[in-house]
């Protein structure tokens, strides 16, 4: 009986082991990288457990932003064709619905609950009353998408072409780049609550790309902020309101220096999960820097395989970050701790924005 | 390819595209066919402007962004619902073009821009290398536009 016992502990013991360890495989086996292709006219999924290309999401022109809902359930992402936000439902890979947006959008983010999307609109050049010089027309803000019912709720009208957005990780407040057509030299930060603006504070140039940190209690930190033309970045204290550090990335050679494409010298940052490291992104220089987070101190840097440098997004476990080589149309898989690349992964014509999705 | 591979050529580029900017400068639409000399409306009305709106596979098409942003090369956007540009508006797109087409000029950047730098194309075009070799047919339009087909 004892003897039994034992044998049914062990055998617990084991299936839970198992299950476990089915679990843990399922979980890494959903856990996928979506690339988007803005030269495209289709996505990419990479597995990152392989980093190899398992799928595409094709019938695309021209994706912009994108976002994942939390659940994986849907893929959101902007399209300039057609200037609206498509919803992809994330079991069949299809899309299931076209919301009309209030002009040319570019980045997307979602709230943390998954009930609200923020879409930012550029600036669109096709006002031709002063023919042939093309005027861009008056438009350009943040829309604001509601989730259950997929309709655009509100446009916040904003001063110049808005790029770039972040949803700041506590989900109260939305950081906005005014930095598409007409720069701003502003950042904006809208309140989720109202979805108006909530302040604003002169940046010049205006942000573009950014990342946000967080402090222990999940309210916003630290804003870090490239500007879309230095190979650096600034850090905007969130409390105080003000620029406390600018960073300039490394020089090197000319001969190493990439000095084609658009003028974004740095273009790409990111803060890994555990608020421990912050990702920058050199186009000019085809290389990923790593800094610590909150003194930024320099970690070390990967020379990538491919050119141009333009985006990034890291795995929940904070230890592979995919930086999409814009120039040279493949993605970069990075190791984060050692600074090693461990993969370079073809995908679509001028590969941009990345996200992580769960698959359903 | 061969780009700028003579002075004589290159200051003629230099002289077609001053001439061509300073038209702009003077705002002064005038009939298509005396501003471009060399550069053939009807062909760019019926060859040239099918390739900025046929979609090639794994691309975006060229009127997808250069309706929109402000690249130096810009095209009027079609009216909605329609997929060609009317009368009105190819003639407002061949006057756009002559700021990246250089009559007789390999170094136009409509030329050179969005064909893959292996074929002899720019390193970068954020529209991505529409044109993986010169001996695309649709490149071989933009080329014969550039160099005067009619």
């Amino acid at each position: 009986m004892k003897n039994k016992q034992v044998l049914r502990g062990v055998l617990a013991g084991l299936t839970g082991l198992a299950l476990c360890a089915v679990s843990a495989s399922a979980f890494a086996a959903q856990l996928r990288i979506i690339q988007t292709n803005f030269a495209g006219d289709s996505m990419h999924i990479i597995d990152p457990a392989t980093n190899k290309v398992v799928g595409q999401i094709t019938g695309i022109e021209a994706a912009h932003g994108i976002a994942a809902a939390p659940d994986g359930s849907r893929i959101y992402f902007s399209e300039e064709a057609d200037n609206t936000l498509s919803v992809i439902d994330g079991k069949t890979l299809k899309v299931t619905k076209k919301i009309p947006l209030s002009g040319n959008p570019n980045l997307v983010d979602i709230t943390p609950d998954g009930k609200t999307l923020y879409v930012a609109i550029a600036l669109t050049y096709n006002d031709l009353s002063e023919f042939p010089r093309i005027k861009a027309a008056p438009s350009g803000g943040v829309d604001v998408i509601d989730t259950a019912s997929l309709t655009k709720v509100k446009t916040i009208a904003m001063k110049g072409g808005v790029h770039d957005l972040n949803v700041t990780p506590d989900g109260k407040y939305v950081i906005v780049g005014n930095a598409r057509g007409g720069r701003a030299n502003v950042l904006t930060v809208v309140d989720t609550k109202t979805n108006d603006v909530a302040w604003t504070m002169p940046m010049d140039p205006s942000p573009s790309p950014m990342a946000v940190s967080k402090n222990p209690d999940g309210s916003t930190k630290a804003i870090y902020a490239q500007n879309g033309r230095d190979n650096g970045f600034q850090v905007v204290d969130f409390a105080t309101r003000k620029v406390t550090n600018t960073v300039k990335l490394p020089d090197i050679t000319g001969n190493q220096q990439n000095q084609f494409g658009p003028p974004a010298a740095s273009h790409g940052i990111m803060v890994t999960p555990d608020q421990k490291t912050l990702l920058v992104n050199s186009r000019f220089n085809s290389a990923l820097y790593a800094y610590s987070l909150p003194d930024l101190k320099p970690l070390g840097a990967v020379s990538l395989g491919g050119r141009g440098a333009g985006w990034l997004t890291i795995t929940p476990d904070g230890k592979t970050a995919y930086v999409a080589n814009e120039h040279t149309n493949n993605v970069s898989a990075v190791d984060i701790k050692s600074l090693k690349e461990t993969a370079l992964i073809p995908v679509g014509f001028a590969p941009a924005r990345n996200t992580i999705w769960m698959a359903p | 390819m061969h780009r700028a591979s003579f002075p004589i050529l290159a200051a003629a580029s230099l002289f077609a595209l001053a001439s061509s900017l300073t038209s702009h400068v003077n705002a002064a639409p005038a009939p298509a066919s005396a501003a471009a000399p060399g550069l053939d409306y009807n062909f760019f009305k019926t060859r040239v402007q099918p390739v900025f709106l046929t979609k090639r596979p794994g691309h975006t098409r060229c009127v997808v962004c250069h309706t929109q942003n402000n690249a130096p090369f810009h095209l009027v956007q079609l009216t909605a619902g329609s997929t060609a540009w009317n009368e009105e508006q190819s003639r407002q797109n061949f006057q756009l073009i002559q700021k990246v087409a250089i009559p007789g000029s390999m170094d136009s950047p409509i030329v050179h821009h969005p064909l893959a730098q292996d074929a002899g194309g720019d390193p970068h075009h954020g529209g991505g290398q529409q044109f993986e070799s010169q001996n695309d047919p649709a490149w071989q339009t933009l080329k014969a536009f550039v160099m005067g087909a009619k």
